[in-house]
C-alpha cells in the first residue's frame, strides 16, 4: 500500500461521494472508514517520518496548469506532520460523535464533513500558493452548508456574517497570491507558484509588506485574532458541536500554519516589518479572549473565546521570529485542537445533563454522580489552562521564551495572559461540576458511547503531556531552516543561548 | 542504574501507583481499604526514601549528587530538559519529611474521614499530591521543577475543594490556584532571565558555570532571583502571596496538615536552598527574601492573636515560622532553615491533626469562642495540642526551640543590618507564645461548652441539621459534602499512633541540631552546600548562650501573658480589645490584604472584562468591524444592484449603447 | 453599383429596428423590429458577398435566417404563454427579474 499524498488528501471525499450515493443508513458508516483510513495514513506517515530531514518527503508533483505555472504538488514536513496527524485523528472522533445523532439528510451532511476533511488536508499539504489558495477556500464551502443547514437558531445570519467576513479576508489574500506569483517571476524563469520555486525568488521589500498584510488579514480572521473576531459569537453558537469541535480545532490551525508557510519565507522583510504589529495584535487577542472568556456566561463561547487567547499565544510565537517561538506555536497548535475539540465534547455532555441549555447558570454540581466524567474534564480543563505537565505548558513554554528574547515587555505582559488563562478554564470547571445542583441538572455518570470518544483522546493528550519531544524533535528541523533562513542578518546578533552539550 | 537512582525512582513513583491503584479499584474496595491502600504505598515510598538515604550515604562525599535520567522530555531549540532527578542531600532530606510526615498523616486519614462518601477521591489526590510534592524536590531541571510546582499546585486546589458542593470550599481552592499559578508564572520568568546566560536547564550545569556567566548582582540574575522569589512566596504564603493560605482551610484537616504545614508551603523554601548558588551570586535578592520573610513572620504572627477560627490560627502560625524559614535561606542559614523545616513539619501536623480531634468533638465547627473545656473529654488530644505548642513556642527541650533558635543565631551572626531582623525574629517568637497558647487556653480549658459536656458523658455530639460552619448554609451528608460521622483521636487507634509518633519527634527532633554538641543536619546537607561562601558558620559562644536563653524567656513570657488573658482574667480580652479597637480591627482583617488584592487586581479586572463584554464588543467589533464588512459589502451590491432594473428596454439600451461605446472606440484608435 | 449604397439601405433599416426594439411596448412589435435588425445585417452580408465573388456571406445568411426562424419561434411562444396567463402583453409591465 503506497503512502502516496494523494491517497490521503482525496479518500474522504471518495467515501463522502460514496457516502451520497448509499442508502441514508450507511453514510455515517462510510464516512467513519473513510476518516479511519486516513487516521491509519496518518499514523504511517509519522511513524514513516524522517526527523532529520529538514526538506519536503513524500514529494507529489505534477504541473496542473502549466501557463500559469501552477504546480499540483503536495508534500509532508516537519511543519504540517502533526497538523496533518491532528486533523485525521479529530474527524475520526468528530465523525463517530456525530454519528451519535441523527442528522436530517445524512448523507449531505456526511459528504460536507468529508468534503471539509479533504479541503484541510489539501491545504495543509499544498506545496504550491495557487493550490493553497484554492483548498483554503474550498475549506468554507462545506461550513457554510454545515451551518446554514444543520445549525441552531439563527442560523443563517451567522453563517451570512461567518461566509462573508472569511471571504473579504480570501479575497485580499487571493490577489496577494496572484501577484506574489507574478512579481517574483520577474527573471528568466517562467511564473510558478511552487513554494520551493517563490522562496528562491525575492521580492521587492515595499511590495512585501502590502501583500504580506492581504495574506495576514485572510489568516487573522480565519483564526480568528482580536479584532477581526467579530464572527465568533454568532457563528460559534450557530454550528452544531460536533462540526464547531472540528472547525475551532482545526480550521485555526490552517490559518496559523499558513503563516509559517508562506508569510515568513516568501515575504521575510515583511515579516520582520510588521513584526511588533503582529505580536501587538497577538497580545490583545490574549488580553481581550481571556477577559470575555471569564466574563462570559455561554459554555461554547467560554470556549470560543479561549481560543482567541489561546490562537494569539501561537501567533505571539509565530512572530517572535525565532525558532523557539516557532517551535513552540507548533506545538501549541497540535496541542490546541487536541484540547479544545473535547471540550467541546464535554460541552455537549454538560448541556445534555442540564436540560439542553449551554448557559453555565443553568449547570452546577454536575460532578456529583459523575466522577469519570469529572476526572477527564478536569484534565482536560488542567491542559485548557496550560499547567506545566501538559504539553500546552511545553508549548507557551517556548513562545514566551522565544518573544522573552526579542521582545521583552509584551512577553511580560503576554504571561499575564497565563494567569488569565487558569481563572477561566477552572470558573468553566468549577462553575458546571461543582457547587450545589443547578435546578434543572441531572447529574449522571458517561456512558460507553460517549467513552469511547473521550478516553481516547484523553489518552492522546496525556501521551503527548509525558512525551512532547515526539512532536519537537519531527517539527525541529524544518522549523529551524524556515525561521533563522527568513532573518539571515539578524540570526547572527539573535541572543540564542546556545545548545547545551 | 544505581541504587540510589532506583531508590529515588521508587519513592518518586510509589505514591503515583498509589493513586491510580486508589482511582481504579476504589470502589470495589469495602470500608477503609483505600486508606489501607494509600498509606502502604506511602509506607513503601518512606522505606524507599530511607533506602536512597543509606545508598547515598553509601557514596563518597564528593559523589553524592546523583542525576538520574528517564527520558527527553523537550530538548529542541536550545533548551534541553529532560525527565532527570538530581539526588543530593538536600533533596534526599526534603524527601524523608515528606514521605515521612505524609505516611502519618494518611494514617490518620484513614480514621478522621471515613464515613465521607468521598473516601477513595481522597485518598486518590492526597497520594498524587505526594507524588507531585516529591517531584518537586528530585526534580533536576527548571522545567520539571515547574512541573512539580504545578501539580502540587492542582493537587492543593483539588484537596481545597474537595467538599466541593460548598461554595465556600470551590472559591478557596480557585483562589488558591490562581494565586499558585502567579507564583507559576514568576517561576517561568525567572527561568528565563537565567537560562538566557546559562545556556541550560539542568540544575547541576547551570550552577557549574554561574561564576562565569554572570557577574555578581546581574541585573538579569537579580530579576530572575527575584521572579523565582515571586514563585517561592505565592507557594509558601509569604506576604503579599499569602491570601490563599488562611481560605485553604476550607479544605479537610488533614489536607491542612499535610499540605498546608508540612510540605506545600515549604517548597519555597526549598527552593532557595536548591538555587543557593543564584541567591549568593544576587544578594540584592536573597535580601528582598529575607526582608519579606521578616515581614511575614510578624505580620501573620499579629493576626493569629485575633483571629478566632481555630484552624486559621494555626495557619497564620505556619506563615510566620515559614517566614523563619524563608529569612533563614535567604541570609545563608540553609541547614538552619530546613532543619526547621522539618521540626516544624513534626509539630505544625501534631498541632493540625489535635485541632482536627477537637473540631470533631465540636461536630465540625472550628470558631474559638465556641470552644473551651475540652481538657477533660479530650485527654490525649489536649497532650498533644500542648507539647506541639510547646515545641512552636520554642521552649527548651522541644524541637521547635532548637531550630528557630539557631536561625535566629546564625541571622544574627550575619551582623549589619541583620540585626533588625534578629530582634524581629525574637518579637515573632514572643508574639507565638502568646497565640499558640491562647488557642491551648481557650479550647480546652475554662467552662466546658455543650459539646465537651456530652462527650464528657461519654457520646459525640451530633448536630440535628448538617451546615457548612463558615456561613451556616443547610447541608446533607452525601457526596460532596462532610460526611455524617466525626472521629476523634481519643477513639480512633490510627488516629493515636499518628498523633504519638509526632509527639514524639517533637519532643527529640531537637536533638540533631544541639549548638556545639551535635551537627547531625550540617554534616549531612554538607556536599549539597559545597560551594557556599554562607554555610560554614561559627558564631561566638557568648551570641549562642545570649540566643538560648533569650529564646526561653521570651517563649515562657508569651505563655504568661496568654496565661493571664486568658484564663487569670477572663475580662481582660475584651478590654484590650476594646481599648486597642483599630489595632485589633487591623488584625482581624488580616491587615486588609484581601480588600487591596481586590481593589487593585481583581476589579479592574472584572472592569476589563465587562468593559470588553458591554461596550467594546458590542460597539466596536460587531458595529464597526463586522457591521463595516458586512456593511461594505451590502452598499456594494446595492449600487451594482441598481443596475439589474428588470426592464427589457433598458437592457437592450445598454447593449446598444455597449455596443456603439466600443465600435467608436476601435474605430477611433484605428 | 457601388457596395456603399447597399450598406446605407442596411445601416437605415438596422437602425429603424433598433429604434423599435427600444421604443415600442409590445413584445410582438419588438419581435418585428427584431426581424428587421436581422434582415439589415442579412442585406449587408449579401452584398459583400457579392463584392467578393465568393459564396461565404450567402451562407452565413441562410445561416442568420435559421437562428432568426428559430429565435422567433422561441419568442412567439413567450407571446402565447403570457396571453394564456392573462399577463399584460406589455414589456414594461413584465419585470419580476429584477435584483
Amino acid at each position: 500500500m503506497t503512502l502516496h499524498l494523494s491517497f490521503a488528501v482525496w479518500l474522504p471525499l471518495a467515501f463522502g461521494v460514496a457516502g451520497l450515493l448509499a442508502p441514508p443508513r450507511l453514510a455515517p458508516k462510510l464516512a467513519l472508514a473513510g476518516t479511519l483510513l486516513v487516521l491509519g495514513y496518518a499514523i504511517a506517515y509519522v511513524i514513516d517520518f524522517d526527523s532529520a530531514n529538514a526538506g519536503l518527503q513524500h514529494v507529489t508533483d505534477e504541473i496542473w496548469i502549466g501557463e500559469l505555472g501552477i504546480h499540483y504538488k503536495l508534500a509532508l514536513d516537519g511543519l504540517n506532520l502533526f497538523l496533518v496527524l491532528l486533523t485525521a485523528i479529530l474527524w475520526f472522533f468528530c465523525t463517530l460523535w456525530a454519528s451519535f445523532g441523527a442528522w436530517e439528510k445524512p448523507r449531505l451532511f456526511y459528504f460536507h464533513l468529508a468534503l471539509a476533511q479533504t479541503s484541510v488536508l489539501g491545504a495543509l499539504l499544498a506545496q504550491d500558493l495557487a493550490l493553497f489558495v484554492v483548498f483554503f477556500d474550498l475549506m468554507l464551502v462545506p461550513f457554510f452548508f454545515l451551518t446554514g443547514i444543520w445549525g441552531g437558531a439563527k442560523r443563517v445570519h451567522a453563517t451570512m456574517k461567518l461566509v462573508i467576513y472569511t471571504l473579504v479576508g480570501s479575497l485580499l489574500m487571493l490577489t496577494a497570491a496572484i501577484a506574489t506569483g507574478v512579481l517574483a517571476a520577474t527573471g528568466e524563469d517562467g511564473l510558478s507558484f511552487a513554494f520551493s520555486d517563490l522562496a528562491q525568488r525575492t521580492i521587492e521589500s515595499s511590495t512585501q509588506n502590502w501583500l504580506f498584510l492581504a495574506f495576514a488579514a485572510a489568516f487573522l480572521v480565519k483564526m480568528p485574532a482580536f479584532p477581526f473576531h467579530g464572527w465568533m459569537p454568532d457563528g460559534y453558537k450557530a454550528m452544531p458541536l460536533p462540526v464547531l469541535a472540528l472547525f475551532s480545532a482545526v480550521l485555526s490551525k490552517v490559518a496559523a500554519y499558513g503563516f509559517l508557510r508562506i508569510c515568513l519565507p516568501l515575504f521575510p522583510d515583511a515579516s520582520e516589518h510588521f513584526q511588533t504589529l503582529m505580536l501587538l495584535i497577538a497580545l490583545f487577542s490574549i488580553l481581550y479572549g481571556s477577559a470575555m472568556a471569564f466574563t462570559t456566561t455561554h459554555a461554547r463561547l467560554i470556549l470560543g473565546y479561549s481560543s482567541i487567547a489561546q490562537l494569539g499565544f501561537i501567533v505571539l510565537g509565530i512572530f517572535a521570529l525565532n525558532s523557539q517561538g516557532a517551535q513552540g506555536a507548533m506545538l501549541q497548535a497540535f496541542n490546541h485542537g487536541l484540547v479544545v475539540a473535547p471540550a467541546f465534547f464535554i460541552v455537549a455532555l454538560l448541556s445534555a445533563r442540564a436540560d439542553g441549555s449551554e448557559d453555565i447558570r443553568d449547570m452546577g454540581g454536575l460532578g456529583m454522580r459523575a466522577p469519570v466524567l469529572a476526572t477527564f474534564f478536569l484534565i482536560v480543563t488542567f491542559a485548557t489552562l496550560a499547567m506545566p505537565g501538559s504539553s500546552n505548558f511545553v508549548g507557551e513554554f517556548l513562545i514566551l521564551l522565544g518573544v522573552f528574547q526579542t521582545k521583552l515587555a509584551i512577553a511580560l505582559i503576554a504571561s499575564t495572559g497565563v494567569v488569565l488563562a487558569a481563572v477561566y478554564a477552572l470558573r468553566l470547571y468549577i462553575r458546571t461540576m461543582h457547587n450545589r445542583t443547578g435546578p434543572r441538572v441531572e447529574s449522571r455518570e458517561l456512558s460507553l458511547r460517549d467513552g469511547l470518544v473521550l478516553v481516547p483522546l484523553v489518552l492522546a493528550i496525556l501521551a503527548i503531556a509525558v512525551y512532547p519531544q515526539f512532536a519537537l524533535q519531527r517539527s525541529e528541523p524544518t522549523v529551524t531552516s524556515i525561521v533563522p533562513s527568513a532573518l539571515e542578518e539578524k540570526a547572527a546578533a539573535a541572543p540564542l543561548p546556545e545548545a547545551s552539550p | 542504574m544505581s541504587s540510589v537512582e532506583l531508590f529515588a525512582w521508587l519513592t518518586l513513583l510509589l505514591p503515583l501507583a498509589g493513586t491510580i491503584v486508589v482511582a481504579l479499584a476504589g470502589r470495589r474496595l469495602s470500608g477503609r481499604g483505600a486508606g489501607y491502600v494509600a498509606t502502604g504505598a506511602m509506607t513503601l515510598s518512606f522505606a524507599s526514601a530511607v533506602g536512597a538515604l543509606l545508598a547515598l550515604q553509601g557514596l563518597h562525599h564528593e559523589e553524592r549528587q546523583v542525576r538520574a535520567v528517564a527520558w527527553d522530555y523537550a530538548s529542541t531549540v536550545g533548551i534541553d530538559a529532560q525527565i532527570s532527578l538530581l539526588v543530593d542531600p538536600l533533596s534526599v532530606f526534603m524527601i524523608l519529611v515528606v514521605a515521612g510526615v505524609s505516611t502519618l498523616i494518611h494514617l490518620y486519614s484513614i480514621a478522621y474521614l471515613d464515613s465521607d462518601r468521598g473516601y477513595v477521591r481522597f485518598f486518590a489526590f492526597l497520594n498524587f499530591f505526594v507524588f507531585s510534592m516529591l517531584l518537586l524536590v528530585l526534580a533536576g531541571n527548571f522545567l520539571l521543577l515547574i512541573v512539580g510546582w504545578a501539580f502540587v499546585g492542582a493537587a492543593s486546589y483539588m484537596l481545597i475543594s474537595f467538599w466541593y458542593r460548598r461554595t465556600t470550599a470551590t472559591n478557596a481552592g480557585i483562589k488558591a490556584f490562581v494565586i499558585n499559578v502567579i507564583g507559576d508564572v514568576g517561576l517561568v520568568l525567572g527561568t528565563f532571565f537565567i537560562v538566557r546566560h546559562t545556556g541550560s536547564l539542568d540544575f547541576l550545569e547551570t550552577f557549574e558555570g554561574i561564576k562565569s556567566d554572570f557577574s555578581p548582582n546581574d541585573a538579569d540574575l537579580v530579576a530572575g532571583c527575584v521572579l523565582l522569589l515571586v514563585g517561592a512566596f505565592a507557594k509558601s504564603a509569604q506576604v503579599p502571596l499569602h491570601t490563599w493560605l488562611p481560605d485553604a482551610m476550607e479544605g479537610p484537616t488533614p489536607v491542612s496538615a499535610l499540605i498546608h504545614a508540612a510540605t506545600m508551603v515549604t517548597a519555597g523554601v526549598y527552593l532557595i536552598a536548591r538555587m543557593h548558588p543564584l541567591f549568593e551570586l544576587a544578594p540584592t535578592a536573597a535580601d528582598v527574601g529575607a526582608v519579606i520573610g521578616c515581614l511575614t513572620l510578624l505580620i501573620a504572627g499579629t493576626i493569629a492573636i485575633a483571629v478566632t477560627d481555630l484552624k486559621r490560627v494555626i495557619a497564620y502560625s505556619t506563615m510566620s515560622q515559614i517566614g523563619y524559614m524563608i529569612m533563614a535561606v535567604s541570609a545563608g542559614a540553609y541547614a538552619a532553615g530546613l532543619f526547621h523545616l522539618m521540626t516544624h513539619a513534626f509539630f505544625k501536623a501534631l498541632l493540625f491533626m489535635a485541632a482536627g480531634s477537637v473540631i470533631a468533638a465540636m461536630a465540625g465547627q472550628q470558631n474559638l469562642d465556641r470552644m473551651g473545656g475540652f481538657k477533660r473529654s479530650l485527654p490525649f488530644t489536649y497532650g498533644c495540642m500542648v507539647i506541639g505548642g510547646l515545641a512552636l513556642a520554642g521552649i527548651p527541650p522541644f524541637s521547635g526551640f532548637f531550630s528557630k533558635d539557631e536561625i535566629l543565631l546564625l541571622i544574627g551572626d550575619r551582623g549589619g543590618w541583620y540585626w533588625i531582623l534578629y530582634v524581629a525574629g525574637y518579637v515573632g517568637a514572643f508574639l507565638t507564645g502568646i497565640y499558640t497558647f491562647r488557642m491551648i487556653f481557650r479550647a480546652f480549658w475554662g467552662d466546658s461548652v455543650p459539646e465537651a459536656l456530652e462527650l464528657e458523658e461519654g457520646h459525640m455530639h451530633h448536630p440535628d441539621v448538617h451546615s457548612n460552619p463558615a456561613n451556616g448554609e443547610i447541608e446533607d451528608t452525601e457526596v460532596g459534602f462532610p460526611g455524617p460521622e466525626h472521629h476523634i483521636a481519643e477513639r480512633e487507634p490510627a488516629m493515636k499512633i499518628a498523633m504519638g509518633t509526632l509527639a514524639l519527634l517533637a519532643i527529640v527532633g531537637g536533638l540533631l541540631q544541639i549548638p556545639k554538641v551535635t551537627h547531625v543536619i550540617d554534616h549531612f546537607l554538607e556536599p549539597t552546600f559545597a560551594e557556599s561562601a554562607l554555610y560554614e558558620r561559627d558564631p561566638s559562644d557568648g551570641l549562642i548562650s545570649f540566643g538560648l536563653i533569650l529564646g526561653t524567656i521570651v517563649g515562657l513570657a508569651g505563655i504568661a501573658i496568654a496565661y493571664v488573658v486568658w484564663v487569670r482574667k477572663p475580662g481582660m480580652a475584651a478590654r484590650v480589645r476594646a481599648r486597642l479597637r483599630p489595632l485589633h480591627g487591623l488584625f482581624a482583617n488580616k491587615w486588609y490584604f484581601d480588600e487591596l488584592i481586590g481593589v487593585l487586581v481583581v476589579r479592574p479586572a472584572q472592569w476589563f472584562g465587562s468593559f470588553a463584554q458591554q461596550t467594546f464588543e458590542r460597539v466596536f467589533v460587531n458595529g464597526v468591524l463586522v457591521g463595516g464588512a458586512t456593511g461594505l459589502v451590502r452598499v456594494g451590491s446595492s449600487a451594482v444592484r441598481a443596475a439589474q432594473t428588470g426592464f427589457l428596454r433598458y437592457y437592450a439600451a445598454m447593449l446598444v449603447v455597449g455596443m456603439v461605446g466600443l465600435t467608436m472606440y476601435f474605430l477611433l484608435l484605428s | 453599383m457601388d457596395i456603399g449604397w447597399y450598406l446605407a439601405v442596411s445601416a437605415l433599416i438596422f437602425t429603424i429596428g433598433a429604434a423599435g426594439v427600444l421604443t415600442r411596448r409590445s413584445p410582438l412589435v419588438v419581435l418585428l423590429c427584431l426581424e428587421l435588425m436581422l434582415n439589415a445585417g442579412n442585406l449587408a452580408l449579401i452584398a459583400f458577398a457579392r463584392m467578393h465573388g465568393n459564396a461565404d456571406g450567402q451562407i452565413f445568411a441562410i445561416v442568420v435566417m435559421v437562428v432568426a426562424a428559430c429565435e422567433v419561434t422561441v419568442g412567439l411562444g413567450l407571446i402565447v404563454a403570457m396571453h394564456r396567463r392573462k399577463l399584460p402583453i406589455d414589456v414594461d409591465e413584465l419585470r419580476e427579474l429584477q435584483g
